[in-house]
């Protein structure tokens, strides 16, 4: 009975399984790739077939158990940036799902693969809220001391697991004409499943968000983007297939204990896998986990295992952070592109200049008469770092429609001020009012949604994404089917297109923004906002450390985005461009507002020069003009 | 009252030891941000070198560590300069990878040399033990634990009073800054990670008294320290010191109350429970990142 259920299942992944690898994710590698990709996935789908040899049969289940692991952890790794050094837990995870739940209830072990993948998704998931915390180094520790953890639980929790004596599954039963057929084919199809989950990811929305994560989370939050939500989610479809992966491995060897199953060499053959091959591409941790289990093979044939597979993995491990960091894919497409474009120039920097108001389509700009009601209203605000008071009671408000100038001495907590209306820190006292709204409980990405854009002082794109591909990573809202919405749409694709031509930067919407200057980093990063389409446009010094050309024409554009009804909020040292375009004028000092005022008031202001040069600075003229 | 007390001063000790070995990984956390996951490999690797001298020439493996640290220095001088300074730039999950690598390839060498079998160092004393009441304190604990506290103050003078520990704080505090003053930071990273890589040694030498090793310890030993760090607050002395005593007390509270196959686990609660209620730790603090990607 066990048998027959278990070949129909079989039978089942086999037919879905083959195909899809060859069809579905394709379209990430150019032409001539295809057929080898296509020619690949063919010869592996047809080889137990043509060949009984059982060695190899078993040398392409285990490379495709590491590249399940692999694939899985690219969507964390590779998209999303967070190290893992416990993947292999989650195959050891869905080995115990299935031992336990063969010996403890009953059913053939087919049953509880899915049973093993709901397991694996829903632990990763809650070490996604950890990780909502746990950045960084912190995250990477926090890996380690997972996969100890379930080895620990495995060792000692006897009644469950059976401690070090380990699960014997029930050897298959099926006719040894089939030889490994069904383990084959079910991990291929889990392969198959798992790389359309990986394209599907990295095409949509879902996975632009992961990559801004990636690149800067603090930032990626301040244009909309739930990294929670989106973190979680990620852990969750990183771990489900490898769960399952797991189910069928145990299975498979049909042993199952705690220093096997959470070896911590797995989860460094599954990162090597990922990083040989290329991490945040869709093959790298295929082609990858072949070479391991290659090598893995050969370290145990040939140098009889134990220490040599330490040396081997070890030392490439080492080898590969130090001479090979982006991996084969990333690397070898890299030189083939300098072979193509070589002898040809680079694109030269363009001269920006004012901008003609004419030629453009740009916002239909409107007469608007500076209204009364505050669109922003801060109330009290502190914020303490150790014993320094860097905002101490500041309150203010900026009228709708207008462009407010914030300024103060350095240190005054100008900038603070900007991360608490923004939410990249939270305040320990007072209150933040938008739009009719409190907002100071809610997270950045939800003030992004309502309306609020920002800025950083010292640029924050997104490094390694394309000048597009910045503007367009801005999120409005946040539902769960905006997850699979295509990344760049066309319709965003043209709006994205429309605010660069409006920044002067559409030449250069397919550079990685890495590559630009900081002066054009400044003008994406307005760009970017933009797209949000946000009531209050808040700038951190947009005219500092850029040319005067380059100040003229960033006026130009708030005048321009303010007569189409923006409301902006400046904080700026430039006292000419303050004074000449803002009104009114706020000035903090030592955390506090101090003055608020028409710019030629607050020139005279007695408090303000006293703040600005001290109280024994006589002056003769009035300051700034 | 009296098991409580044993296990409380047995797990200051330990503690003493756990805090020198601790305080090396932190160093080496807050001057260069690399997470040292060979820092383990490192101090087994110093439990061997001193192991095998106490074999050859009857060393005592406590007055082994004039030996051992020195050459521990030396050896974490030159393989920094080998590995980690080339990838220095590189973004940090780069020097986590290679420093686990450098734990693995370690762990295949000593299997080669020494073997995977279980090894321990048994001087004269390691039998006795200090009656004090109805206390029994073993000698070598209380011998290693003292030796640990005065190993691991000498390193707080270093750090506090020289020139070298100024640079060295310099370099963690604001590395452009201490660049622009004259510190040349490369090179003060590659005495720090020489430092902390000579107290594994120091560590190590106690260590291979107190517990018995083999290559695949390390493991073991990597999990103490970083739950050490993570409840310290990474980069912190001072919480590295009071995260090891803790981790000790905690421990050997495990191994009396609940029973010394769970022991291994507590590092690992430390960690999640930390990172999910504190994730700064004891003494670390949240710095103020938007300032700095400067």
């Amino acid at each position: 009975m066990i048998d027959a259920g278990a070949t129909a299942i079989d039978e089942g992944t086999l037919k879905g399984g083959g195909a899809p690898p060859s069809r579905a994710p394709s379209s990430a590698l150019r032409s001539p790739w295809t057929a080898v990709i296509a020619l690949a996935t063919l010869l592996v789908a047809l080889f137990p077939v043509l060949s009984d040899d059982l060695y190899y049969q078993n040398m392409f289940i285990l490379a495709m158990v590491f590249a399940i692991g692999a694939v899985g952890l690219n969507i964390i790794t590779g998209y999303a940036g967070y190290v893992s050094l416990g993947q292999g837990a989650f195959i050891g995870l869905g080995a115990y799902a299935v031992g336990i739940g063969v010996t403890k209830i009953g059913g053939s072990p087919w049953v509880w693969v899915p049973v093993a993948g709901v397991l694996g998704g829903l632990v990763a998931a809650l070490l996604g809220v950890v990780a909502m915390r746990a950045r960084g180094h912190a995250f990477v520790i926090l890996t380690i001391a997972f996969l100890f953890l379930l080895q620990l639980l495995a060792t000692n929790w006897d009644g469950l697991t059976n401690g070090t004596g380990g699960i014997t599954l029930p050897i298959p039963t099926w006719s040894v004409d089939y030889q490994y057929w069904p383990f084959y084919y079910a991990l291929m199809g889990l392969l198959a499943l798992s790389l359309v989950l990986s394209w599907w990811i990295r095409r949509n929305k879902f996975g632009m968000g992961l990559i801004a994560i990636r690149e800067d989370e603090d930032k990626a939050a301040t244009v909309g983007v739930s990294t929670p939500t989106y973190k979680i989610l990620a852990f969750a479809c990183s771990a489900a297939f490898v769960g399952m992966a797991g189910g069928v491995y145990g299975y498979y060897i049909s042993f199952v204990d705690p220093l096997g199953m959470f070896n911590i060499l797995l989860s460094v053959q599954i990162i090597l896998s990922l990083l040989l091959g290329g991490r945040a591409t869709l093959w790298g941790p295929v082609l990858g986990a072949f070479i391991i289990e290659w090598l893995n093979e050969t370290s145990n044939n040939e140098f009889s295992g134990g220490n040599a597979r330490l040396l081997i993995f070890g030392g490439l491990l080492a080898l590969t952070v130090l001479f090979l960091p982006h991996g084969i894919i990333p690397t070898g497409s890299h030189w083939i592109e300098r072979w193509r474009t070589r002898g040809k120039a680079g694109l030269a920097g363009e001269r920006l200049t004012g901008i003609d108001l004419q030629e453009r389509s740009a916002p239909q700009p409107r007469a608007r008469a500076l209204s009364d009601t505050p669109l922003l209203e801060v109330k009290g605000l502190e914020k303490r770092f150790g014993g320094v008071r860097a905002v101490d009671g500041a309150s203010f408000a900026v009228p709708e429609g207008s462009i407010t100038a914030l300024i103060g001495p350095n240190g005054s907590g100008k900038t603070t001020v900007f991360n608490l209306i923004g939410g990249t820190m939270s305040l320990d006292a007072g209150e933040v009012w938008f739009d009719g709204q409190r907002i100071d409980g809610k997270p950045p990405w939800q003030r992004a949604h309502l309306g609020l854009g920002r800025t950083f002082q010292i640029t924050r794109l997104f490094p390694e994404m394309t000048v597009l591909e910045n503007v367009v990573a801005p999120l409005r809202g946040f539902h769960l089917g905006l997850l699979g919405a295509n990344a760049v749409s066309g319709r965003e694709a043209e709006r994205a297109e429309e605010l660069l031509e409006f920044a002067g930067m559409r030449k250069y919407r397919d550079v990685r923004a890495a590559a630009l200057s900081y002066g054009q980093q400044k003008l994406v990063e307005l760009a970017q906002i933009l797209m949000l389409d946000p009531k209050l446009i808040m700038l951190d010094e947009p005219a500092g450390g850029i040319n005067p050309t380059l100040i003229d024409r960033i006026g130009d554009m708030i005048r321009e985005l303010n007569a189409s009804g923006k409301t902006f909020l400046i904080v700026e040292h430039n006292m000419p461009f303050v004074l000449g375009l803002c009104n009114p004028v706020l000035v903090l000092a030592r955390g506090q507002t101090i003055a608020r005022g028409a710019p030629d008031e607050i020139q005279r202001d007695p408090e303000v020069l006293d703040a600005y040069l001290g109280e024994d600075f006589s002056v003769e003229q009035p300051v700034g003009a | 009252m009296t098991e409580f007390l044993q296990a409380l001063i047995l797990g200051l000790l330990i503690g003493g030891v756990y805090a020198l070995l601790a305080s090396g990984l932190t160093l080496i956390f807050g001057v260069m941000n690399v997470i040292n996951i060979a820092h383990g490999a490192f101090l087994i690797l110093a439990a061997f070198v001193t192991w095998a001298l106490w074999r050859a020439t009857g060393l005592d493996p406590l007055a082994a560590i004039v030996v051992l640290t020195p050459l521990m220095f030396a050896f974490g001088w030159l393989l920094y300069n080998l590995t980690i300074r080339p990838i220095r730039r590189a973004p940090p999950a780069a020097s986590v990878l290679l420093t686990f690598g450098l734990a693995l390839f370690l762990e295949g060498i000593m299997g080669v040399i020494w073997g995977n079998t279980s090894h321990s160092v048994r001087p004269p004393y390691a039998n006795d033990s200090f009656r004090i009441g109805e206390l029994f304190l073993p000698k070598d604990q209380v011998f290693g634990g003292l030796v640990a506290i005065v190993v691991l103050v000498s390193l707080y003078l270093v750090l506090t009073r020289s020139w070298l520990g100024r640079a060295i704080r310099a370099s963690a505090v604001n590395p452009q800054g201490a660049e622009l003053v004259g510190v040349n930071v490369a090179s003060v990273a590659a005495l720090t990670f020489a430092v902390g890589v000579g107290s594994a040694g120091a560590g190590g030498a106690i260590a291979s008294v107190l517990y018995p090793f083999l290559p695949g310890s390390h493991y073991q030993w990597i999990a103490r320290l970083l739950g050490i760090i993570v409840l310290g607050g990474m980069g912190s002395l001072p919480g590295a010191v009071i995260g090891a005593l803790c981790l000790g007390v905690a421990e050997l509270m495990t191994v009396t109350y609940i029973g010394p196959e769970w022991a291994t686990g507590v590092p690992y609660v430390f960690v999640f429970v930390v990172l999910l209620l504190r994730p700064q730790g004891i003494l670390g603090t949240r710095l103020r990142e938007d300032v700095a990607t400067a």
